[in-house]
């Protein structure tokens, strides 16, 4: 009885046992009658039943070298459809100051024709001579303009520490670019090593702003807790718990319905333009004090906003006749129009606009919540479907059946291999007992990192089970060197030497598997991480306390029967 | 079964020198290399590509018509293969595109019950084989860095690797001749093996250079230690691989878990792998390194 009463008093006991006991809170098993039993562990699809996608983001990102010359040539020269002549160019002086170029041409120039690429003014100089300037631009603007213009998608020029990187948010192949950009005399450009700046995929932030809208729509929809995560920079993963493929596909397809509407007297409101009015959605600056999230119309959307202002007469009294938009019909901005806008829309319809939100930090939330809101679906990059799966739920939980199975029997298939080595079961208890123990954190700190367990978790399980023995038995083996139990202080070096070998099988365990935890296997993080959990809750806290306990259970024995074979 | 193996095993090598130990490892290695060989030359892939890398549409249903059947009934579709296994018909397809797949889906959802669908684009499949080789390296040679970590000797620390390295083509051979495919769960088994091979090579190698008694001795008594550690894994691994495959011959409700069945006899093949060459390749190659006359004797007193 004392040999138990000092273990209890060894801190290492201590911890282990408010581990497990820490463990069992954490799982919450309960029984309710009609139910079965429940506890606080999540499952994975494949063992819950329910459906998912996997969607690739298509994209590019490269820097681009170019002849500013040449590219204002290659952009005018076919939209003007004649030779242009540069005469002024501060397109690559450096400093972020307005920029701009000036050329001769012999065709006729409208403003209009070139205004996407900044302030144009056009002189005729002579009868045969137009001078035109563009001002307010750069090279990134002229650039963006070209490529979007050539590819059908949005570019958008990006500051890093190397440089400007251009985000093509559209498939693009590293050939396809560079023959785009060799017509206006560009290319990509190289490292210093040699190598392309030419990656496939997107910015993270991109990928997670199709995540927030992903989010955004499905939840918008009543689903809640649909998870998207994000896998690499390329993947983003879809679970839909209980819903079957069809459904989850037509939900993931169908856009959300963006309004804008407007007050017209009291609190009726007039229908104004949808979301497949609105043709890009900027990122939110702040600027005069405010919170600004930039959109732009199309063209139809910026006459239909004309017409209405004019038609309600929200440009003589913008303060009783609110722009209100509405995502799916619920409310989710109001404002009335600025001054400016509304006698600027007396003119003619304008195409860019601001949605202001105020001047604090939630209304930079509104205002990120609001750029979210406006693509309403319309995501900001091209995807495609790229894997999808579906497990009916009745089939789910008989896998669930089965590998709770498979785990009991396989630890009582180790058991018996243990005892019939060592026919004793003073070790083969805590050897059972041990192992049982680390099965029970794992699922412990699955519960309580909310970690889903699908099958491969479950293999990873009960693969540990199986090392978690091994090293059991180096430990037993070494510290019955001699066929018995040897005193306190060579008991303490052999233990030490037993972990000698432990750590070292460990950490190249963790080494081999860890790959999966960081690359894009979406499905076998989990089998990566529960494994590697299990192997760092066996070395940190499982073995060195069954070291001690199986001193203390041969200690008894040696005692009693005061002799050992092995 | 284990003491008995063991003691086979101990004899064997007590009673050999260090060529004969060689033999038999290198020559199934080789064997190995050859099959994985022939199979990349005459397919492109030293193994056998599963749906998950090759793009393609896998249904699993609950019926009781035949795979025949079944081919017959969805022969509009690109359908590669039907079988049986249990309850279960399992039918293979090709790429389709979104309409078909649509298609097929209703069609299937609505006249069987228990249906499994996974569906793997090609361009996704292109990415998982780069990932995949991606992953086997980075694995491999971060355990060979720890193991060079642990011994800091040359020898001692390649026989290790090579040990493992030789688990891994085997295992890999094994899943050619044998018609495993690989998929994600395969991909896992043969990353683990990496790992969890060379927990008996260290300790073996652990046993005869950092510790006192004559070499004999400290094999025979690691060879003791490993033959146990490798069996308890292995009857684990044998459970889970017996009931994830034929429990539905006893309990007919249950299902085969092609997943766990498939991580369980890879990891079996390359766990038998793994007694022959910690115990024959390593351990001949790490008698004949601490039997050198220039150490005289530093290993074995």
């Amino acid at each position: 009885m004392s040999d138990k009463k000092s273990l209890l008093k060894n801190p290492r006991v201590i911890i282990f046992l408010l581990l497990l006991f820490g463990s069992i809170v954490a799982i919450h098993p309960s029984y309710t009658p009609g139910e079965g039993i429940t506890t606080n562990l999540n499952f994975g699809l494949d063992l819950e039943g329910g459906s998912w996608l996997q969607i690739k983001l298509e994209g590019a990102l490269a820097q681009i070298d170019v002849d500013s010359g040449k590219l204002v040539s290659g952009i005018v020269e076919p939209i003007i459809g004649a030779p242009i002549e540069i005469t002024k160019n501060s397109l690559d002086v450096g400093g972020s100051a307005d920029k701009s170029v000036t050329f001769t041409t012999s065709a006729q120039v409208s403003a209009s024709q070139l205004e996407a690429l900044g302030t144009v003014s056009v002189d005729k100089l002579s009868g045969s001579k137009t001078q035109v300037t563009i001002s307010d631009t750069s090279k990134e603007i002229l650039v963006r303009t070209y490529l979007s213009k050539a590819l059908d998608a949005e570019v958008v020029p990006m500051s890093t520490q190397k440089g400007i990187v251009y985000e093509i948010r559209t498939g693009v192949t590293e050939e396809q670019l560079q023959a785009l950009l060799e017509k206006v005399g560009g290319s990509i450009h190289k490292n210093e090593d040699g190598t392309s700046t030419y990656k496939e995929g997107v910015s993270s932030e991109t990928r997670d702003l199709t995540r927030d809208i992903l989010n955004d729509k499905l939840n918008s929809m009543g689903l809640k807790e649909i998870p998207v995560r994000t896998v690499g920079d390329e993947y983003i993963l879809i679970d839909f718990a209980g819903i079957d493929l069809a459904t989850a596909k037509e939900i993931a397809e169908k856009p959300g319905k963006f309004e804008i509407r407007i007050q017209t007297t009291g609190n009726a409101t007039e229908h104004v333009l949808y979301g497949d009015s609105i043709q890009s959605v900027g990122i939110p600056t702040y600027h005069d004090e405010q919170w600004h999230t930039p959109f732009t119309l199309k063209e139809e959307g910026a006459r239909a906003l004309q017409k209405i202002a004019l038609e309600t007469g929200a440009i003589d009294d913008p303060n009783s006749h609110y722009l209100m938009m509405y995502l799916d019909g619920v409310e989710i901005y109001g404002a009335p129009l600025s001054y400016s806008a509304a006698s600027k829309l007396r003119e003619g319809p304008i195409y860019s606009w601001e949605a202001s939100t105020g001047t604090d930090e939630a209304a930079k939330t509104e205002a990120t919540a609001l750029q979210v809101h406006l693509r309403a679906g319309a995501l900001p990059v091209n995807v495609q479907l790229v894997g999808s799966g579906h497990v009916d739920p009745n089939l789910g939980s008989q896998f669930k059946t089965a590998a709770v199975i498979t785990g009991l029997i396989s630890l009582i298939a180790v058991a018996a291999v243990v005892y019939f080595k060592y026919r004793r079961p003073e070790i083969l208890i805590p050897m059972v007992g041990t192992s049982f123990s680390e099965v029970i954190m794992i699922l412990g700190v699955a519960a309580l990192i909310g970690w889903q367990l699908d099958l491969p978790a479950i293999a990873g399980i009960i693969a540990s089970i199986g090392t978690g023995i091994d090293h059991l038995v180096i430990i037993t083996d070494e510290v019955l060197y001699e066929g018995k139990l040897p005193p306190t202080k060579v008991f303490k070096s052999r233990i030490g030497k037993a972990f000698a070998i432990i750590l070292g099988a460990a950490s190249t365990n963790i080494i081999a598997l860890s790959p999966l935890v960081v690359m894009g296997f979406g499905s076998l993080k989990g089998f990566a991480i529960t494994t590697i959990i299990g192997v760092f809750i066996g070395v940190i806290f499982a073995r060195p306390v069954y070291g001690v306990v199986i001193k203390e259970f041969l200690h008894v024995d040696e005692n009693g029967n005061g002799s050992i074979t092995e | 079964m284990a003491t008995g193996l063991t003691e086979l095993l101990d004899n064997f090598v007590k009673t050999h020198d260090n060529r004969q130990l060689l033999a038999l490892p290198l020559a199934v290695l080789a064997v190995s290399l050859v099959i994985l060989l022939v199979s990349f030359v005459s397919s492109g892939s030293p193994v056998i590509l599963g749906m998950e890398f090759q793009g393609g549409t896998q249904i699993s249903v609950e019926t009781t018509d035949s795979p025949a059947v079944l081919e017959k009934m969805y022969s509009s579709y690109p359908i590669i293969d039907a079988r049986q296994t249990g309850s279960r018909v399992i039918m293979q397809f090709g790429v389709m595109d979104e309409e078909q797949q649509h298609q097929l889906e209703t069609d299937v959802m609505d006249r069987y019950s228990s249906v499994q669908i996974q569906q793997v684009g090609p361009v996704y499949g292109q990415d998982l084989q780069v990932q995949a080789i991606k992953a086997l390296i980075i694995s491999f040679i971060g355990m060979a860095i720890v193991v060079f970590l642990i011994f800091r000797t040359f020898i001692p620390s390649a026989a290790v690797i090579l040990s493992a390295f030789s688990d891994i083509m085997i295992a890999a051979a094994f899943m050619r001749v044998a018609g495993i495919e690989l998929s994600l769960g395969t991909l896992a088994a043969l990353l683990m093996l990496i790992g969890y091979s060379v927990d008996s090579d260290i300790l073996l190698t652990n046993r005869v250079i950092k510790r006192r008694g004559t070499v004999e001795e400290k094999v025979s008594r690691a060879m003791h230690t490993g033959i146990t550690m490798t069996t308890t894994t292995l009857a684990a691994l044998a459970v889970m691989y017996l009931v994830s495959t034929f429990s539905y011959l006893v309990i007919p409700s249950f299902t085969q878990i092609t997943l766990l069945s498939q991580i369980s006899i890879v990891l079996i093949a390359g766990l038998f792998a793994d007694m022959m060459n910690t115990w024959l390749l390593n351990t001949g190659i790490l008698r004949w390194y601490v039997m050198k006359p220039e150490f005289r004797g530093r290993y074995n007193r």
